[in-house]
């Protein structure tokens, strides 16, 4: 099954494991199999129109998934999903 | 609460100092404890903003996937983030706000005329509407 790891400050909401193994064909698949599991993620990654935060990215191994087909990208049992801030700024 | 040892602060801000007039940016690696957050290591990122990088700072996702993964090697956390204000306070703006993160700490330095004056810590909220000052410890508070 496809591994998923969890940032720390999301861990809480996620029994407390740094990484999950999840059921799914596809990267969107594996993060609904994971915020089923743990609810509460759920408003952590998703906003009330079901999509992913702004701030959210997914990456797959090291492949960030929007240059891949996004959310319907294919996984197998040995990959690895990252979930990776988006972060900017200025004064 | 986060606190940064001397180690990681003397790293923030000698990266800070030498990026200026630009901003600086980078990630802060440690532990928390409950409510308490110990940064133990500080990784200085490249600013990656294709435009006036006196005034913006961006972030590759790459770098972060590089930060979390040194993290988890060192048996540490990604705990916040760092970026400097050159010639300006250590507030958190709206581009700051609207392009954070409600994840982690967010440490801003104010660096005046090349050199450090003061920092505070701010934590976003998942709207991006607004952000708390976090109580901040470092070796020159």
């Amino acid at each position: 099954m496809p591994k998923i790891l969890i940032p720390t400050p999301l861990r809480q909401f996620a029994g407390k494991n740094d990484s999950v193994e999840v059921a799914g064909a596809t990267v969107g698949e594996a993060l609904a199999a994971l915020t089923t599991a743990h609810p509460d993620l759920k408003k952590n990654l998703y906003n009330d129109e079901g999509k992913l935060r702004s701030f959210v990215n997914v990456y797959m191994n090291d492949e960030d998934i929007r240059f891949l087909e996004k959310e319907k990208t294919a996984v197998g049992s040995n990959d690895t999903i990252s979930i990776v801030p988006s972060i900017a700024g200025g004064r | 609460m986060i606190t940064v040892e001397r180690q990681p602060w003397d790293v923030m801000v000698e990266h800070a100092q030498k990026t200026y007039p630009n901003e600086c940016c980078g990630a802060m690696l440690g532990s928390i404890d409950g409510e308490v957050k110990n940064v133990r290591l500080a990784l200085p990122l490249e600013n990656a903003y294709e435009g006036a990088q006196r005034e913006r700072y961006e972030l590759r996702p790459e770098d972060l996937l590089f930060a979390e993964r040194e993290a988890r090697k060192n048996g540490m956390d990604l705990i916040g983030i760092f970026h400097s204000h050159p010639d300006c306070d250590a507030y958190f703006s709206k581009t700051d706000l609207e392009n954070s993160c409600p994840w982690y700490s967010f440490i801003v330095l104010s660096i005046q005329q090349g050199k450090f004056h003061h920092a505070n810590s701010w934590l976003p909220n998942m709207e991006q509407t607004e952000a708390a000052k976090e109580e901040l410890t470092h070796p020159n508070a």
